[in-house]
């Protein structure tokens, strides 16, 4: 038997690997490794995030994650609880996790800090320090890239003394050339700020503060909503494979735009897929595609496992793994979950003005935001719309012509010249009802 | 859907071949309960419209009290709530695409979608949610006009369409799947594969990959064929179904004597059963059914009657109804 070489090559990790993601998403991913840390280190876990009691952060202090990002450096800093030293010899510089390694809940396959430090740079500068010990690491791309061994040289440095002061700091300088003309083309510290706002919704000011270049992210939460009594989100959920599996479809409360419209889909509460109005959550072939009338519609698929690499999202956080069996799973009952809101929504606009259509745009006007938390804590069950009850007509309109010899001759009976004809109807009326049918 | 309701079209109770099909479904529950599916407990949810005859006999002859009819023409509901034989049916005045996703997951139902038009996308939209939701051991059923479709029907699909110049035919007919079912059809069919002999066999091929497709998303589950029924009252029609139905349900349907009936289909590749109905008088039925159920070769002696006939009659006459005039 001969054998063909099938060897690693660093070059692969450095140039290739690197181009499937964007900038923006590789700085996502360091902000990824922060908040796993701030989980491990608290034993925090994600249903308690999303759908634990407390609304306003699970801890009371806050982690702390601040990120640079200018034409000379990109730097990530957390005051998260930092990499033990034992997790820095075996894993985390290793590329995809060993199966009996404990993961985070964000990093499933190990690549994403590798990822986005070489594609960022060619220099990297690691600090991190839990409250007993600490570890650093400074590394030249291209030197590293000439040496045959998969070896990077690590110094021990000493703890930060309290858990509080724990943490890590990456900064990647020298940076390659297509990253910095996308930096200096302008634009890309906004980006981090809206994609981190749009997919942390779970973690910030839950359990982590983020800045990015000084400014302080705010979550965008999705916008679910209900109204009492009128309109009841649709709410599902099962268990698969180790995935815990949570949905709610509903009308959006206050401003509604195309732009937030669609399915939000969290895995371990991060969102990977927001505001999709294509076909990964079934529009224009499961049910009907998007349009602008559809716009108050919101659903949310939230996908959560210990094992992170048992979610259906991709490499690089952004997109979802079509094959996944519990996303096909998902994907029907999200169907089955969108429809009923959809008829909802047309029938707001019928060819022929209905009272009907009315009191739709009125439910819809009267939806008001709803916590995913509270949406999901009740019993499985599909969208409804309770039209409010009819009211019983009480008045009439009386209108018919009159002579005008006639009105006149009323009006000199009653010796009231300036009598107006309704005015007279009704004097007449009354004068009948007086008069004749006493009860 | 068609233009005009069906309950001002059809007398629902007047429909004999309707009514075998109806009477064979009881028999299969009735097969099935025997072999443990507590079908007395299932929920049934279907159109009961103003006649509610597939109500009354899971009422009375399968002793179901969940009863759900889904009515979705405004104008109908009075005459619907009037015309409600028991107080245990509950009427719901929404579509079958709003009724379905609120079905409980904690019992187990019997979804009977029975629509009087051409299959379209929103009938194979809640066949999948139906499929999608529904829990293990329900059974779900699917009934379709397999005419060609009409001008009315045709008019989603091309607006521009003038009846008074062309008239449908396979080209159109074929254009009126490919728009509502495109996905479900298999690839390369041709125009001639869409003509009026070939109808049923497209809705077939259209239903079981709705049934079996939608089945997927379930893991450890499937949805295994029970029903597969043609029928002509006037239009000729398409009922298929099945149960969704992880190991302990296929066990369980192994275990049931529905195997021994003419009707049973436990895949969509055989032949559909077809009901046909021998124009009989009264004094034929008493004759033959002194002798059923008869031998294969055996042939009445004082009229003459054809073979096929025979043998027809042999598989439907349990379930055939006899309708007489009552004075109101």
């Amino acid at each position: 038997m001969k054998y063909a070489s099938a060897s690693v090559r660093k070059q692969f990790f450095i140039e290739m690997f690197t181009r499937d993601i964007s900038l923006e998403d590789c700085v996502l991913d360091l902000i990824d490794n922060s908040i796993d840390s701030y989980l491990q280190q608290r034993a925090i876990s994600i249903s308690e995030l999303i759908f634990g009691a407390v609304r306003n952060g699970v801890t009371k202090d806050l982690g702390r994650i601040d990120v640079t990002c200018n034409e000379r450096q990109i730097k990530v800093v957390d005051t998260c609880g930092g990499i033990t030293r034992r997790r820095a010899m075996e894993d985390v510089f290793c590329f995809g996790h060993d199966a009996d390694h404990l993961v985070g809940k964000l990093g499933a396959y190990g690549v994403g800090m590798k990822r986005a430090l070489f594609k960022i740079g060619n220099k990297f500068h690691i600090v991190s320090r839990t409250a007993t010990e600490g570890f650093e690491v400074t590394l030249k791309l291209d030197e590293w890239a000439e040496e045959k061994d998969w070896l990077i040289p690590i110094k021990f440095v000493d703890g930060a003394e309290t858990s509080k002061k724990a943490g890590t700091s990456i900064t990647i300088t020298e940076l390659h050339e297509e990253v910095g003309l996308r930096l200096r083309e302008g634009g890309v510290p906004k980006n981090i700020l809206n994609d981190a706002a749009t997919t942390y919704p779970y973690f910030l000011d839950r359990c982590t503060k983020l800045t990015i270049n000084d400014t302080e992210v705010s979550p965008r939460e999705i916008p679910l909503g209900e109204s009492q009594g009128r309109v009841k989100a649709a709410r599902d959920k099962f268990d698969q494979n180790g995935v815990k599996v949570t949905l709610a479809a509903s009308v959006a409360p206050g401003q509604r735009t195309t732009e937030q419209a669609g399915w939000y889909i969290l895995c371990n509460g991060r969102v990977v897929v927001d505001a999709d109005k294509t076909d990964l959550t079934g529009w224009g072939s499961e049910f009907a595609s998007f349009q602008p009338k559809y716009r108050s519609f919101v659903g949310l698929a939230s996908f959560e496992s210990d094992d992170p690499l048992r979610l259906p999202w991709t490499t690089t956080k952004r997109d979802i793994n079509r094959e996944s069996g519990v996303f096909i799973h998902a994907r029907a009952l999200m169907a089955t979950m969108s429809k009923p809101i959809l008829t909802f929504l047309n029938s707001q606009y019928p060819s022929d003005a209905s009272t009907e259509a009315g009191d739709i745009r009125d439910a819809v006007e009267g939806v008001r935001a709803v916590s995913f938390k509270d949406i999901a804590s009740k019993p499985i069950s599909g969208f409804s719309y309770s039209p409010p009850k009819k009211k019983e007509k009480k008045t009439e309109w009386v209108r018919f012509n009159a002579q005008i010899a006639s009105l006149d001759k009323v009006r000199r009976h009653v010796r009231r010249p300036g009598l107006s004809a309704s005015e007279i109807g009704k004097l007449t009326f009354d004068h009948y009802l007086k008069t004749e049918c006493a009860d | 859907m068609s233009a005009e309701s069906s309950s001002y079209r059809v007398q629902y109770d007047l429909r004999p071949s309707k009514q075998v099909e109806r009477r064979m479904i009881i028999d299969a529950l009735q097969r099935l309960a025997a072999a443990g599916f507590p079908v007395a407990d299932y929920q049934y949810t279907g159109f009961g419209s103003i006649y509610f005859v597939d109500f009354i006999m899971f009422h009375k002859l399968l002793g179901m009290n969940r009863l759900v009819s889904l009515e979705q023409t405004p104008s109908l509901e009075r005459r619907v709530s009037f015309n409600r034989p028991f107080s245990c049916i509950d009427i719901r005045m929404v579509p079958a695409s709003s009724a379905i996703p609120d079905l409980s997951r904690d019992v187990q139902h019997i979804v009977w979608l029975d629509y009087d038009g051409v299959l379209n996308k929103s009938m194979l939209s809640d066949i999948q949610s139906a499929v999608t939701t529904l829990s293990p051991g329900s059974i779900l059923l699917v009934t379709v006009d397999v005419e060609p479709p009409e001008d009315h029907d045709y008019s989603d699909v091309d607006p521009d369409f003038d009846s008074s110049k062309t008239r449908m035919g396979p080209t159109e007919w074929k254009k009126y799947f490919e728009h509502h079912a495109s996905v479900y059809l298999e690839l390369g069919l041709t125009d001639s594969d869409f003509a009026k002999s070939r109808l049923v066999e497209r809705s077939t091929e259209i239903l079981t990959a709705a049934f079996l497709r939608s089945a997927v998303s379930r893991p450890g589950l499937d949805f295994m064929p029970l029903f597969n029924f043609v029928y002509k009252d006037s239009h000729q029609m398409l009922s298929m179904g099945g149960m969704v139905a992880g190991a302990t349900e296929k066990r369980q349907i192994r275990g049931s004597t529905i195997a021994d009936t003419a009707y049973y289909r436990s895949d969509f590749e055989s032949l559909p059963f077809q009901i046909r109905i021998p124009r009989l008088t009264r004094k034929e039925r008493v004759y033959l059914d002194r002798e059923m159920p008869c031998e294969d070769q055996w042939m009445p002696k004082e009229f003459d009657l054809d073979s096929k006939a025979v043998m027809e009659y042999r598989e439907i006459y349990r379930f055939l109804p006899a309708f007489a005039e009552i004075l109101l």
